[in-house]
């Protein structure tokens, strides 16, 4: 990669990082997602498991590893099925945050003219952004998935006294799909942000990205749709084809002058 | 090869105004171009066709060779820009700025490092490299931008109104600056500036633009000829005799007119020889303000 496309994501990258309240706010849902409910859902398991609602809930868990006691249920349940799906929703999340100040921002800071005078051509300047926004994503999906991790593994172990070890949906989630999905839509957000002339403007495009993966959210709770493996690996490898097709489609019919006016 | 050529270049914008129209020109490599212009004449447009931020609506040009509209990038890589829209990051110092922008044109950590703190020095900004540069005053903003515009030695300049909201002292050490770069390096300017005095300073050739239109383009003589053949001769004297056709402009000052330099010992000698008592003669050619509004018309101003 080019030097200047190198400093143009440190820069973005920095700019986020180092901004400790912006960076706080990127974090603050996806650890309310992943460590405060799931701890609500541990604690209130262990103090009631007789709730009929969730026993129903609990029947439609596969065969296999129905065998277990009720409370390991619940939490192979919470680990394997429930909390993978809310780090699909992170990465947009962080995504359309950060895509919108990327472009609308320095539009509305008068930097991006400035950015364009550098020699890089505009799908150069496009694939930094994108790239910037993807770093800040993933370390947004990588803490949320270390503090819950920590947490939730703690409350287990003084609750029932073992752990619990993620199952290896967790690896394709967090080393495939995720970042496939979270490219998809920065690529997307980006690329409307571009057209965007407030950051308001930017992110409501960014609400329908959200929609799939909020159905994809209500399918597992219900339990119409159980994510195998297998599934999950098929979605994740056309999640990073969509992915890479887009990132070097975008920009194709850009010009300068559609980017500024 | 030319620095800058235009032909027929043309530019309507989506709204219907017509801001460039069939501008034909070209600039050597070296050449101080002063744009001059009233506002809305077109002279922001033209640096924006010629960095590609927009494209021709008819015509085109080229900056050393390279279409601007076909590879804005390569044209980027030698050029410099300081336009009013082109601003820097206001969270980060002057310093961080420039080095971000080094990196940007491809230089490394030390070089662009190295390179920032001699344009600042050069700027006399060397004490506010440190500040936030939301923290700077407009003139320090506008130095700042030209110190970005000079990182990568670019062999190009396109400067917009470079030095508006500077104080004098600044003015003349950008200008000292902006000289020697095309003396010595043979770096090509091209100037859009109001501030015709300083504009004469450092300009070797002149295009003049109004609505859209090259009214009239040349060095500073071709551009005197153009405005009156000719030129004035003032003399503070004493018993002029009115045979010799000088006009009293004030209190013991007169004006004549003459086509030529050398004409000018013959009058003074006429006019010892009549008994004229001389104190002062000086010779008065036009300068770029008269010549700016004897071309737009506005001559009206002057009086
Ligand atoms: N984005 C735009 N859309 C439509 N018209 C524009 C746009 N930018 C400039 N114009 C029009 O084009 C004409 C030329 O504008 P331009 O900015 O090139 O003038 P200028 O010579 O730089 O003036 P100034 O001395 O005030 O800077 C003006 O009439 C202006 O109203
Ligand atoms: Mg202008």
């Amino acid at each position: 990669m080019k030097r200047s496309m190198y400093a143009m994501i440190h820069k973005d990258f920095r700019g986020v990082v180092s901004n400790r309240r912006l960076f706080a706010s990127l974090l603050i849902v996806p650890i309310v997602l992943t460590v405060l409910l799931p701890s609500i859902f541990v604690i209130t398991g262990h103090f009631t498991p007789d709730d009929p609602d969730l026993q129903q809930m609990l029947s439609l868990l596969p065969e296999s590893i129905q065998e277990s006691s009720l409370e390991q249920l619940i939490h192979q349940m919470l680990l394997n099925y429930i909390l993978p799906v809310f780090f699909l929703m992170i990465p947009i999340m962080t995504a359309s945050i950060m895509a919108a100040s990327s472009f609308v921002g320095e539009k509305e800071k008068r930097t991006l003219e400035t950015l364009l005078y550098a020699p890089l051509t505009l799908k150069e300047i496009f694939r930094a952004k994108v790239l910037a926004c993807f770093l800040v994503s993933m370390l947004v999906s990588l803490i949320s998935f270390a503090a819950m991790l920590l947490v939730l593994e703690t409350e287990l172990f003084f609750l029932t006294g073992s752990g619990l070890f993620p199952g290896i949906s967790w690896l394709v989630i967090l080393l495939l799909v995720s970042p496939a999905i979270s490219l998809i839509a920065i690529t997307l957000i980006v690329r409307q942000s571009a057209k965007a002339k407030t950051v308001e403007e930017s992110q409501q495009g960014a609400v329908f990205l959200i929609i799939p993966i909020v159905l994809l959210a209500i399918g597992q709770f219900t339990g119409v749709l159980m994510l195998s493996v297998w599934v999950l690996l098929g979605l994740g490898v056309l999640c990073a084809l969509v992915a890479g097709l887009l990132l070097k489609r975008a920009m194709g019919n850009f010009t300068y002058e559609k980017l500024l006016s | 090869m030319e620095a800058i050529v235009f032909e027929q270049l043309s530019k309507t914008y989506p709204g219907g105004k017509e801001a460039v129209k069939e501008l034909n020109l070209s600039l050597e490599q070296g050449e101080v171009f002063g744009f001059l212009g009233p506002n809305g004449a077109g002279k922001t447009t033209t640096v924006k066709l010629l960095t590609g931020i927009l494209s021709p609506s008819r015509g085109s040009c080229r900056v050393l060779g390279v279409d601007p509209a076909q590879h804005p990038e390569q044209v980027h890589s030698f050029s410099g820009v300081v336009t009013e829209h082109a601003q820097m990051y206001d969270h980060l110092t002057g310093m961080e700025n420039l080095e971000f922008y080094a990196a940007l044109f491809g230089l490394s950590r030390q070089q662009g490092t190295q390179r920032a703190k001699q344009l600042l020095e050069q700027l006399d900004l060397s004490d506010a490299a440190g500040q936030k540069l939301g923290a700077y005053s407009t003139g320090m903003r506008q130095k700042l931008s030209l110190a970005r515009a000079l990182l990568a030695q670019p062999k190009i300049l396109f400067l917009d109104e470079p030095t508006s909201g500077m104080d004098p002292e600044s003015v003349l050490r950008v200008n000292r600056m902006l000289r020697r770069l095309a003396k010595e390096e043979g770096v090509t300017l091209f100037l859009c500036t109001h501030q015709l005095r300083y504009a004469q300073e450092i300009c070797t050739r002149y295009g003049l633009m109004e609505q859209g239109r090259l009214l009239a383009c040349g060095t500073l003589e071709e551009l005197q000829n153009r405005v009156s053949a000719g030129m004035k001769v003032q003399i503070r004297a004493k018993k002029v005799p009115p045979a010799l056709g000088l006009a009293l402009k004030a209190d013991g000052i007169w004006e004549g007119n003459i086509s030529r330099e050398e004409e000018i010992p013959k009058l003074v000698r006429q006019l010892v020889e009549l008994g004229g008592e001389i104190y002062s003669v000086s010779a008065q050619t036009p300068s770029l303000e008269e010549i700016y509004f004897a071309l737009t018309g506005a001559q009206e101003v002057l009086l």
